[in-house]
């Protein structure tokens, strides 16, 4: 009998007392300690992946600028913000995928104490450029948000910022930033995604920067056209030189590093065919003969044909996105040439001292882009003599002429082609209504072009005062309130 | 040791063979009240101590001295009677019930056993023929509408998991399912699925663990609800206990059962769709062909398909029936018309709705059982072995689970204080083809709901797929008929696109009970519970979905190391004293890998990791263990039967809590009142007891909640990438703490012909450990802390009628009514809603713990009212309001009850139970999705001018939807409803989310039961037999009331804390079966 007693306690005994066992509370399985680099990667491959994605889920600005539209479902080109998680999950991606872990990465960094001070300098510099771009982006997007408070667990119910105080800033962080390269150290190096194939990676981030403070500049010009002016002129001398300067991020072959258009659109990822050109575009192209439609679009019957914008549309009858642009390896452009050149060209109309003449740079911008989607200089120049284009003929607005022709070398980049629209107020785009509808078709009245996305729903039930206070401070919380920049 | 067996051994048989003179006596007991017979009853010499047992038919067999004349004859619960031996030394005896019911006896925590009338808190028990009478294979659902307080929501899904909550959901995010412990072991509710499966995204439902045992093998189930039942149990508790007690072999007897049933079911079309039958496939029915060309009838593509000449054929693409109107004489060539297979290949058919609807996929599901059991015992030991067999085969196609289930159970008094016993269980489900839940195209009924083309026949459809197993479908990406786009055919789905799982589940204990001296004893326990599953998902090369083989292997395990030392002592003789002293030890571990491939299958048909077109993405590992130590004493003193005081404490110390803070003790207290004992003079009171208690309950972290980690998403090419995890881990969490009082009457009168019992609860649950959305601006989506308190206060009656109780017959009335109002008191820092589920796939719509309501409320766009008017836009379609915050459902029901009915004749028995669910909401993704697809007879039909809704304005058609302008004037904008982009309903012009939510309240005849013993006179002559059993079995027969269209309101996707949604709802399931009890 002592025998089983003897057993019954081994047996109890065996197992070590519960307080011993901290070690049961640290996952076996994860990480707990990791290197500033692949929080950076991580952010880039985010952003990346939230501008490019053509996901109804996720990113409709192609619709909203009426670059392409869909076959079946209508819910997102009508601007029905509700039926998914649109906002949240754009805020989401970029707080949460971006901002956070470039936060995280700094603190990595400014934790190490062994890492070489110029090394560091690049690093944090790189890490700083990433966040203004990720900032602006969702000031651009919804207007007023979290900032100041922002990333901080500690405040779970952080208040929301303005926005024009939040640019200035980021203006201020982005000199920081750049001041704070060294061309002589390196930086990230090979976690880098954007550069690290360059052989000065730092003096690229230095153009990408500047480039980058050319778009702020831009975007405040019709607001604080003082400001603009001082930060464009600092910015104009160092920006993109050429298309090898573009901010591209390389997509890879294989799944789940691919293309995110290749996973909605790819015939070998998925079998739906939800996304077509649409008319807007297309025939804008068709009229200017423009180069650049073998790169876009696909054809029927040889032809380059706009689906109706905001309706049901049979797949078959209209163009679609090229190869090019659904294959796994297509590269995503945070940044380019031709937009920086454009850029140049309205500074030099708003009287900014930027180098080189507006009609230059307009010239290099269609060039470049033609170039790029496939087309050749000739055609470009041939594009470039038509009077509809040229620079001094096609409009004597130049928020007209530039705003055309930035819509159609923005394809592909719904997000920027969108926020330039609101800034330039061209081309001009109508809603869908009855005066747009096929035969047969129909749709309620009252629709409007969203300016702004409204806030994530679930700001109404997690940070609901400081969100109400937000919305009222920006005019309302409804797509048609316009951001602080957008006066006209 | 063994050489004190022996000698015991010998010794025993010796004293047999002293006793040979004696005389044998044999009889039989039975019950008075329903002439069924009674194991383990006591029959002894009067006077001696000699003296036996029934056996489970009731039957007993002993010798007496010579001499002998009387014996007494005694059980719990039953009057004794001393019966004289008559000369044919055999008696049969039927016992009357003691209406005072002092002596029944109910399981209570850790598997002890307690007087009923000491109870200070409320137990409900069922006892074994509650459980099987209706042959349901899944215990859990078994209990629906017959325990107060009980909430069960069974899933209609093959094998799915059922969601049991005990007095309302007490936790804001974390598991509110209710303990199970089997014979002591405890076993898990929770389930093995995925969270987007719980929270209504794809997936499939495994089911949960709890199932896995044979319904036949329960003796008894005891709910006990309150945390003054369930403190000795600990953390795990919290939410209430279920105690299952399996069958035992009983001494000296020998029983054989053979069981064998069958039951048929076929789904309830009340809960299924009725479609329009007007228009055909398409969201519109434009009159060109979308650039310029006119088509010869408006809505049809019309191209050359087969090379001669244009042809009309359906918008394929579309998967929608808003497309052109019907029409017999209208010849189209239809998606069979592309299947160079099909007999109408190349032909145009007539343009008419199916003639074979969704509902014809269902088949008859089959369900058979077989199980045989063995139980017996000598003097010393008692065992039982037992087998069982399930074959279920669903309502779908290629559906079916195989349960293999064996038991054995055996105990042996090694001496003359000290029992051994052993318990070991070993279950292996088997399931193939379960079926997809949520928002998925493998749920047949996200097509058959929501996205749907009602010119689809199933039976060409089935014949399409049998034709050569390819995906030929009516939803045809072009005009190529080369690959469907949206829906599969959906017997390609079911026979290609299948998931298999295996679950091997063991559990078990061995236990030693000394008994030191007639008021001290000490077990000592060791129990395991384990599971190993394997699951297993395909998608087939030419399926709609990336074609993918994804698999998991997980296995889980605990072991419990429990020590009881039981005092149970007479102070005085008034004054009794009952003690216990134990020490459970708690572990626990989980392992899990989930694998899938990577960017689709390249070699058909083989699944298999290494079958992936790119290399397969970095397997999703878990690993997590967990121990709990707990110390707990008890005390109870009784005074003269007639009041009883409860005191137990228990310290937990639990690993998954910060070191500095993982310590928390609980007590209970309770008292009982049996009145009746001081009111001996009023004879129409038969029993009457007051309850009184209260108790905390502790609780501990989910595993790995303290320390923060990385997530490691796929590696760019080489280059390796980290990010912050999306939930922010908390090292200063401390327990929670569920407090509860509770107070109740007990009583029955006129000879026990009428009682009731009544609870009172509030329960508090405070502290509670939850991960919380946060805005995700703070860099992560959620965050764990000690957040608020949620309390659930209401009451819970059952009470039972006997309204005629004859020597034959009897009718029998048990009805059970209860009301649980949750509300969230409070949550943390200044927060004031906790999001608990978003649907991503109707972003306005979520489910909510929010401060002053309900727990679970659906919040989202609600109409807006005028003058209790809805109020309409002036472009026609109803006002939304700004705001999605709005309360627009409560998931909880108002009050639930059952009203049981047993009558009896002779032997034959009937019983039938209504179960009643009175409100409580649901928001239906299917109508929400069906709706603006024109599948509905709303969107069809003729409106108020007495044209067809569907024609254009300019034809009459359209509708004017009622409600007022906002300045109060009534609407009269007639709107265009001819497309599905017009359509006043569904999805597409975003109307409030509020006109989806439906009352999901219900009123059903869930079980009707036949049941037939043959007569013991004409089993006596069958010789082998002791009693042969029949019974004929409904279950889900009638829906009597309920509001959801098309839907079975109760149908959820399994347990989860996300209920009151419906997307791809299955539906119920009618069952008829007959059972055959053989009892050897």
């Amino acid at each position: 009998m002592r025998k089983i007693y003897s057993v019954l306690v081994a047996a109890v005994l065996l197992s070590s007392c519960a307080k011993n066992l901290d070690e049961y509370n640290i996952d076996q399985k994860k990480a707990t300690v990791v290197p500033a680099a692949t929080l950076f990667t991580a952010a880039q491959k985010s952003f990346a992946d939230v501008l490019t994605s053509p996901s109804v889920n996720t990113n409709v600005f192609r619709f909203y600028v009426q670059q392409w539209t869909t076959t079946e479902y209508l819910d997102e080109p009508r601007y029905n913000l509700l039926s998914r998680t649109l906002p949240q999950a754009f805020w989401s991606a970029i707080y949460k995928d971006v901002l956070s872990d470039l936060q995280e990465a700094k603190k990595v960094i400014n934790a190490d104490p062994l890492l070489n001070a110029d090394v560091k300098a690049n690093e944090l510099a790189q890490i700083g450029v990433m966040e203004v771009l990720a900032w602006s982006t969702l000031v651009n997007t919804f207007g007023n948000i979290p900032y100041s408070q922002s990333l901080d667990i500690a405040n779970v119910q952080p208040k929301y910022d303005d926005a024009a105080t939040i640019y200035s800033d980021l203006l201020v962080r982005l000199d920081a930033a750049l001041a704070g390269f060294k061309t002589s150290a390196a930086g990230f190096g090979t976690a880098d995604l954007l550069y690290s194939a360059k052989a000065a990676p730092i003096a690229s981030w230095i153009k990408f920067g500047n480039a980058l403070k050319l778009r702020l500049g831009l975007i405040i010009a019709d607001k604080d056209p003082a400001k603009a002016k001082t930060v464009i002129e600092a910015a104009a001398t160092n920006v993109f030189a050429d298309a090898t300067d573009n901010a591209r991020f390389p997509y890879t072959l294989s799944t789940p590093n691919n293309n995110p258009i290749s996973t909605a659109a790819n015939k070998a990822l998925t079998t739906r065919t939800d996304y077509i050109a649409a008319q807007a575009l297309v025939d804008k192209m068709n009229t200017l003969a423009d180069p650049r439609r073998p790169g876009f679009f696909t054809t029927v019957g040889g032809a380059y044909i706009g689906g109706y914008y905001g309706f049901s549309n049979s797949y078959s009858n209209f163009s679609t996105m090229s190869a090019k642009i659904s294959a796994f390896d297509f590269e995503a452009l945070l940044m380019d040439y031709p937009e920086t050149e454009f850029g140049l060209a309205e500074a030099g109309r708003r009287g900014y001292t930027v180098p080189g003449t507006p009609e230059q740079h307009y010239n290099n911008a269609v060039t470049a882009s033609i170039i790029y989607w496939g087309g050749t200089a000739a055609q470009a120049a041939a594009y470039l003599a038509q009077p509809a284009v040229a620079f001094t003929t096609a409009s004597a607005n130049y928020k007209e002429s530039i705003g055309i022709q930035k819509w159609i070398a923005l394809y592909n980049r719904g997000y920027e082609s969108w926020t330039e629209w609101r800034r330039l107020d061209f081309p001009k785009l109508l809603p869908p209504s009855a005066a747009t509808a096929p035969a047969g078709q129909s749709v309620p009245d009252g629709l409007s072009i969203p300016v702004r996305l409204i806030y994530p729903i679930n700001e109404q039930t997690l940070n609901g005062a400081k969100r109400a206070e937000a919305a009222a401070a920006i005019g309302g919380d409804v797509v048609t309130t316009k951001l602080f920049w957008d006066v006209n | 040791m063994t050489k004190q067996l022996l000698i015991c051994f010998v010794f025993m048989l010796f004293a047999i063979g002293a006793n040979a003179q004696d005389k044998t006596v044999t009889g039989k007991v039975t019950s008075k009240t329903d002439g069924q017979p009674l194991p383990g009853v006591s029959i002894r010499v009067k006077g001696s101590k000699q003296g036996t047992v029934t056996n489970a038919s009731g039957a007993f067999s002993f010798s007496v001295p010579q001499g002998t004349t009387s014996v007494d004859i005694s059980f719990i619960g039953y009057l004794m009677q001393s019966v004289a031996i008559p000369s044919s030394n055999v008696i049969n005896a039927s016992l009357a019930e003691d209406s005072q019911q002092l002596e029944q006896v109910v399981v209570t925590a850790l598997g002890i056993t307690r007087k009923k009338n000491e109870l200070p808190f409320a137990a409900q028990e069922l006892k074994a023929e509650d459980i099987t009478r209706t042959r349901d294979i899944n215990l859990v659902n078994s209990l629906g509408g017959k325990v107060a307080g009980l909430d069960i929501k069974r899933s209609n899904a093959m094998g799915g998991s059922t969601n049991v909550i005990i007095r309302g959901s007490k936790s804001i995010t974390q598991g509110n399912q209710a303990l199970f412990v089997i014979d002591g072991v405890p076993v898990s509710n929770a389930t093995a699925n995925t969270e987007n499966q719980s929270t209504g995204r794809a997936g499939y439902d495994y089911g949960n663990a709890a199932s896995d045992i044979n319904p036949d093998d329960v003796a008894s189930m005891t709910v006990l609800k309150g945390a003054a039942a369930t403190a000795l149990y600990g953390s795990r508790a919290a939410n209430g206990v279920i105690i299952i007690t399996t069958k035992k072999g009983s001494k000296n007897s020998t029983n054989i059962t053979v069981n064998s049933g069958v039951t048929f079911g076929k789904i309830d079309k009340s809960t299924f769709p009725t479609y329009q039958k007007e228009y055909g496939q398409g969201y519109n029915s434009p009159a060109t062909d979308g650039t310029g060309n006119p088509v010869p009838t408006a809505g049809f593509w019309y191209r050359d398909v087969f090379g001669t000449g244009k042809v009309m054929t359906p918008q394929f693409s579309s998967d929608a029936s808003y497309g052109p109107k019907f029409d017999p004489n209208l010849l189209v060539y239809q998606w069979s018309a592309l299947d160079p297979f099909s007999p109408n290949y190349q032909k145009a058919t007539p343009w008419v709705a199916a003639a074979n609807g969704p509902d014809t996929f269902y088949e008859t599901a089959v369900t058979s059982n077989q199980s045989v059991s063995i139980d017996g015992g000598g003097e010393k030991g008692t065992f039982k072995v037992g087998y069982t067999r399930n074959d279920e085969k669903g309502v779908l196609p290629n559906s079916k689970i195989t349960k293999n289930l064996f038991n054995f159970g055996g105990s042996y008094e090694m001496a003359k204080n000290l029992t051994v016993s052993a318990a070991a269980n070993y279950s292996k489900i088997d399931g193939l083809g379960r079926y997809g839940t949520g928002y998925s195209g493998l749920n047949p009924n996200q097509g058959f709901r929501q996205w749907w083309n009602v010119g689809a026949d199933i039976t060409e459809l089935e014949e399409a797929y049998n034709r050569n197993n390819k995906n030929i479908s009516w939803n045809w990406g072009d005009a190529t008929g080369t690959k469907p786009i949206y829906a599969d055919n959906p017997y390609f789905n079911r026979y290609q696109n299948v998931a298999n799982d295996t679950r091997d589940h063991f559990f078990g204990n061995t236990a030693l009970n000394y008994k030191v001296n007639d008021w001290f004893d000490v077990i000592g326990r060791v129990s395991y519970d384990g599971t190993s599953d394997l699951q297993e998902e395909h998608i087939a090369v030419g399926s709609t979905a990336l074609p993918a083989y994804a698999r998991t292997n997980g296995t889980f395990a605990e072991t419990n190391f429990d020590l009881l030392m039981n005092f149970n002592k007479k102070i005085t003789e008034d004054i009794s004293f009952k003690g216990l002293l134990g020490a459970n030890l708690r572990r626990s571990r989980l392992t899990n890998i989930y694998a899938k491939t990577n960017g689709g299958l390249t070699v058909p048909g083989l699944y298999s990791l290494s079958n992936s077109v790119s290399p397969i993405e970095a397997p999703v590992e878990r690993y997590e263990r967990k121990a709990v130590d707990g110390y707990f004493a008890s005390t109870t003193f009784g005074y003269k039967d007639l009041v009883f005081v409860d005191a137990t404490v228990r310290r937990d110390q639990s690993t998954t809590l910060p070191t500095n803070n993982n310590v928390f003790w609980y007590p209970s207290v309770a008292g009982s009142f049996v009145f009746s004992n001081v009111l001996k003079d009023l004879t129409w009171l038969s029993y009457g007891k007051l309850r009184l208690n209260y108790a905390e309950v502790g609780n501990d972290a989910p595993n790995l909640s303290i320390y923060d980690t990385y997530t490691k998403p796929t590696a760019f090419g080489s280059i390796p990438m980290f990010s912050v995890s999306d939930t922010k881990n908390n090292g200063a969490l401390k327990p929670e703490r569920t407090k509860s009082i509770e107070g109740g009457i007990e009583t029955s009168f006129l000879n026990s012909r009428f009682g009731f019992d009544v609870t009172l609860y509030k329960t508090n649950t405070v502290d509670q450990i939850t991960p919380v959305s946060v805005t995700t601006a703070t860099g992560f989506l959620k965050l764990y802390v000690n957040a608020g308190e949620v309390q659930n206060k209401g009451i819970e009656v059952s009470a039972f009628l006997i309204p005629v109780k004859t020597k034959d017959f009897a009718w029998t009335l048990n009805l059970n009514w209860s009301k649980n109002k949750s509300e969230v008191v409070s949550l943390y820092a200044d927060v004031k809603n906790i999001e608990l589920n978003t649907l991503s796939l109707s972003g306005a719509v979520t489910y909510n713990a929010a401060i002053g309501q309900p727990y679970g409320v659906i919040k989202g766009t609600n109409y807006v009212y005028k003058d209790g008017q809805k109020v309409v836009n002036a472009n026609g379609y109803y006002a939304a309001t700004s705001s999605s915050a709005e309360i627009i459902g409560d998931p909880n029901a108002d009050w639930m009850g059952g009203i049981g009915n047993t009558f009896k004749y002779k032997n034959l028995s009937l019983n039938f139970l209504v179960d009643i669910r009175k409100g409580g909401d649901l928001w239906s993704l299917d109508q929400w999705y069906g709706q603006g697809t024109g599948l509905y007879p709303n969107t069809a039909g003729t409106n108020d001018l007495g044209n067809p809704v569907r024609s254009s304005l300019a034809s009459g058609g359209g509708i004017i939807l009622p409600g007022v302008l906002a300045d109060g004037t009534p609407n009269t904008k007639r709107i265009d409803v001819s497309n599905s982009g017009s359509s006043a309903y569904g999805y597409p012009n975003n109307p409030p989310r509020a006109s989806t939510i439906y009352d999901a309240g219900y009123v059903k005849l869930r079980e009707v039961a036949l049941g037939y013993s043959l007569p013991q006179k004409l089993v006596s002559k069958l010789r082998a037999f002791k009693g042969i059993d029949i019974s004929l079995v409904g279950r889900n027969l009638w829906i009597i009331h309920k509001n959801v269209p098309f839907a079975d309101p109760e149908d959820g996707l399994g347990s989860g804390n996300v209920q009151g949604y419906q997307s791809g709802s299955y539906p119920a399931v009618r069952t008829v079966g007959f059972n055959v009890k053989f009892r050897l």
